[in-house]
């Protein structure tokens, strides 16, 4: 089908994305174009320097001293990635079906799920830290009364990692759900009536027919968890454990809640190796789009589109 | 009509007065009340004596945030040609604020400064290339704090004072064998224990005289030094004598360990007195305090002074920067740090100050207090205990501690350190080839 006849001019379409392509070039192409040429450079935020060193930033990222370091962090943000996407979309998938069903008060719950949509992740790590300080936490308190057991949530190495992916799933948890509720109101109802009569059952109408018709919405939220999990966790973790602590051998080497943006500050803004910190940069750029391509390919295919 | 003339006529001439008025501004990264509004009371009472004088200027004060976020600040400001004049620095930033070029030594200033009144390890820090850069402000250093009805419980003399590593292992065994819930150390875990400690032992951190002959290459974390340091503190963890809260640097973290008595001896700063002091009354136990024990067999060399000091940037005419040195000196003037360490426990960094503080009785009130004097009067200048010099000052303190945190995770001494310093040789070689 051919339906551009729309724009009569060929000039007219760019001129109506003009004021958007200025915005993006402005925050977006300009700024990751001197993100690009200040990863050959050796630059210090505080010093004031900057000299020309060809590949040297790469090769210390990949090479140098604190390589095993960086190894370390790679290796977990794949892990804090992944387990938040997928703890989070799965969460989220069940929890919506639920608040779907007509039942009393289902507005009430469906208010609560997508109350921690509305927190920053500064705020939602607030709670965090409140909920499990280990000698005032709220969750000590229980477990102490219950079990007599008061776990070190914040400096026992897994445990910390495992309560940062979970204050980022349970941020993220609203968000999720709000989109799925609106893609459940979608699913045409004799789908399911129709499976129902055939004899399947709830759970086997869930992952047959509920789980493949949201797949176009689980598509859009891998996207956006993603970004979320790369980017914005860095709140949930500078707040909660700014990135500590050592873990056991083999990780050992970094902090065990460090993902690669939160060093990336560390050694752009903390430390003021500007220089540093865009190479860091680029290697996140390129993972994305790595990340990005993979998906598109192999991940569309299996996207159900409902009406073809 | 009247009125309305005469409402602009004022207004015309708070203009004119606001004109005249040149703003000295001082940036400083106290973020509490306490400590902020002493600071802004002494610069009213500066600015009242301006005024006085007919002098046409004022100073300003403003909080930036963290030492760290305050040194930002300032460079940032600098590099857009609105710095301010008066910036207050921690000592390990001292470097890497030099190697800015954003700073004038206080001594180049004027007349210079009157350096016979100040505390000869205090000087000793701030003078770099034999100029003083910048002028001591807020100085401490590391003691131990006792709870002496806890080692009573434990059936120690109460006026026990260990000195050593090992007055100190032995006292955790007497407290671990009696059977108290208290553990017998808590200090939070900070490379500025470990910096006093390698100074305690006459040691450098860095090469090239503790970076203060040349820019130091080398950060000496593998010598018999360091090993005596790291190994202590794996055999107190071993043994189950010590307790941290978990997090690096964790300093309220640690106090609270103390105060509520889950910690029989506990190191931290003099600067913490003050509030250490009240929160002991209020929980009932008497506060005991000793020099900070060191490794043995050392001969005590003294610490390094900790804390901030004040600095005088470039780019400003003369004179207002005359007026931000002599408010600067004013602040610390003999009276002023003595109200300044009564409120805070920070040294009062003048000879006289102290010998007023000893006139007025202070010492014999809380003999708590003349321990933390002693450690610092009793401290023998070298390079050791004037501390080291380098810009990668802030990254090797991460460096050390995570080593610390290693060996507390069961890592050897010998291999962790070995590891600590090849990155920190490796972040050191890093900011050295900016120039």
């Amino acid at each position: 089908m051919r339906d551009h006849a729309v724009f009569k001019s060929r000039f007219l379409p760019w001129l109506l994305l003009l004021p958007s392509l200025i915005i993006l070039a402005i925050f977006i192409y300009f700024p990751a174009l001197q993100t690009f040429v200040l990863s050959f450079y050796k630059s210090n935020l505080r010093l004031g320097t900057r000299r020309f060193t060809g590949f040297e930033n790469f090769y210390n990222l990949f090479a140098g001293a604190f390589a095993p370091a960086y190894r370390q962090i790679f290796l977990q943000s794949i892990l804090f990635s992944a387990s938040v996407v997928f703890i989070g979309l799965a969460l989220s998938v069940v929890l919506a079906t639920f608040a779907s069903q007509k039942i009393v008060g289902a507005r009430v719950y469906r208010l609560f799920l997508i109350w921690p949509f509305a927190l920053s992740p500064a705020v939602a790590a607030t709670i965090f830290a409140f909920l499990f300080n280990p000698e005032v936490g709220g969750v000590n308190l229980i477990l102490n009364e219950l079990f007599g057991i008061k776990p070190r949530w914040l400096d026992t190495p897994w445990l910390a990692f495992m309560l940062v992916v979970g204050a980022a799933v349970w941020k993220n948890l609203g968000y999720n759900i709000v989109f799925y509720l609106a893609a459940l109101q979608n699913i045409p109802k004799e789908y399911a009536e129709a499976a129902a009569i055939d004899g399947a059952g709830p759970i086997a109408r869930f992952f047959r027919i509920t789980v493949p018709m949201l797949s176009p919405m689980t598509f859009f939220l891998l996207f956006t968890n993603l970004t979320f999990s790369f980017f914005d966790a860095f709140g949930i973790i500078d707040i909660l454990t700014r990135g500590g602590p050592v873990g056991y051998p083999p990780f050992d080497n970094a902090g065990m809640t460090t993902i690669m943006m939160y060093r990336v500050f560390q050694e752009g803004i903390e430390q003021g190796k500007s220089g540093f910190a865009a190479a860091f940069s680029l290697f996140i750029l390129t993972i994305i789009i790595i990340i990005t391509v993979f998906q598109f390919r192999y991940g569309s295919r299996r996207v159900q589109y409902g009406d073809n | 009509m009247m009125k309305q003339f005469l409402a602009v006529l004022s207004l015309v001439a708070l203009l004119g007065m606001a004109m005249a008025q040149t703003n000295i501004e001082f940036w400083y990264a106290f973020s509490d009340d306490a400590r902020s509004g002493w600071i802004q009371d002494r610069i009213s009472e500066f600015n009242e004596q301006l005024s006085a004088d007919g002098k046409d200027y004022q100073v300003v004060g403003e909080r930036k945030g963290s030492y760290r976020e305050t040194l930002d600040a300032a460079v940032l400001a600098a590099r857009q040609g609105t710095p301010p004049h008066l910036v207050q620095l921690f000592e390990v930033g001292s470097q890497l604020a030099v190697d800015t070029g954003i700073f004038e030594p206080v001594g180049n200033v004027g007349g210079g400064i009157d350096l016979s009144d100040y505390i000869e390890p205090v000087i000793n820090y701030y003078t770099i290339d034999g100029a003083v850069n910048s002028i001591p402000f807020n100085s401490s250093s590391p003691i131990l704090y006792i709870n002496k009805d806890l080692l009573e419980a434990a059936g120690l003399d109460r006026n026990l004072v260990p000195e050593t590593y090992s007055d100190i292992l032995s006292a955790c065994e007497t407290i671990a064998a009696s059977g108290i819930e208290a553990k017998c150390i808590g200090f939070n875990l900070h490379s500025w224990f470990f910096e006093q400690w390698m100074a305690e032992q006459g040691a450098p951190l860095v090469n090239n005289g503790n970076g203060r002959d040349e820019r130091a290459t080398e950060v000496l974390l593998t010598s018999d030094a360091a090993k005596n340091i790291v190994s202590w503190i794996k055999n107190l963890n071993d043994n189950g004598y010590y307790t941290y809260t978990g997090k690096l640097e964790d300093w309220d973290g640690s106090d609270a360990i103390f105060t509520n008595q889950q910690a029989v001896f506990h190191i931290t700063s003099t600067a913490d007195l003050g509030n250490i002091t009240a929160a002991t009354k209020e929980a009932g136990f008497e506060l005991g305090a000793g020099k900070l024990p060191i490794a043995d067999g050392a001969e005590r060399n003294g610490v390094v002074i900790g804390g901030a000091s004040v600095w005088l940037t470039t780019g400003h005419p003369e004179e207002e920067l005359e007026v931000a040195k002599d408010f600067i000196i004013y602040m610390t003037n003999t009276e002023n740090m003595v109200s300044w360490h009564k409120l805070t426990g920070y040294y009062p960094v003048r000879n006289s100050s102290v010998d007023e503080l000893t006139a007025e009785g202070w010492f014999a009130e809380d003999p708590n207090y003349q321990v933390a004097f002693d450690q610092l009067l009793e401290t023998i200048p070298n390079q050791a205990t004037g501390g080291a010099l380098m810009g990668s000052f802030l990254e090797t303190r991460t460096i050390i501690e995570e080593a610390i945190q290693k060996v507390l995770n069961g890592a050897e001494v010998d291999a962790a350190l070995e590891e600590a310093k090849k990155l920190a040789d490796a972040a050191l070689a890093d900011y050295n080839s900016n120039f």
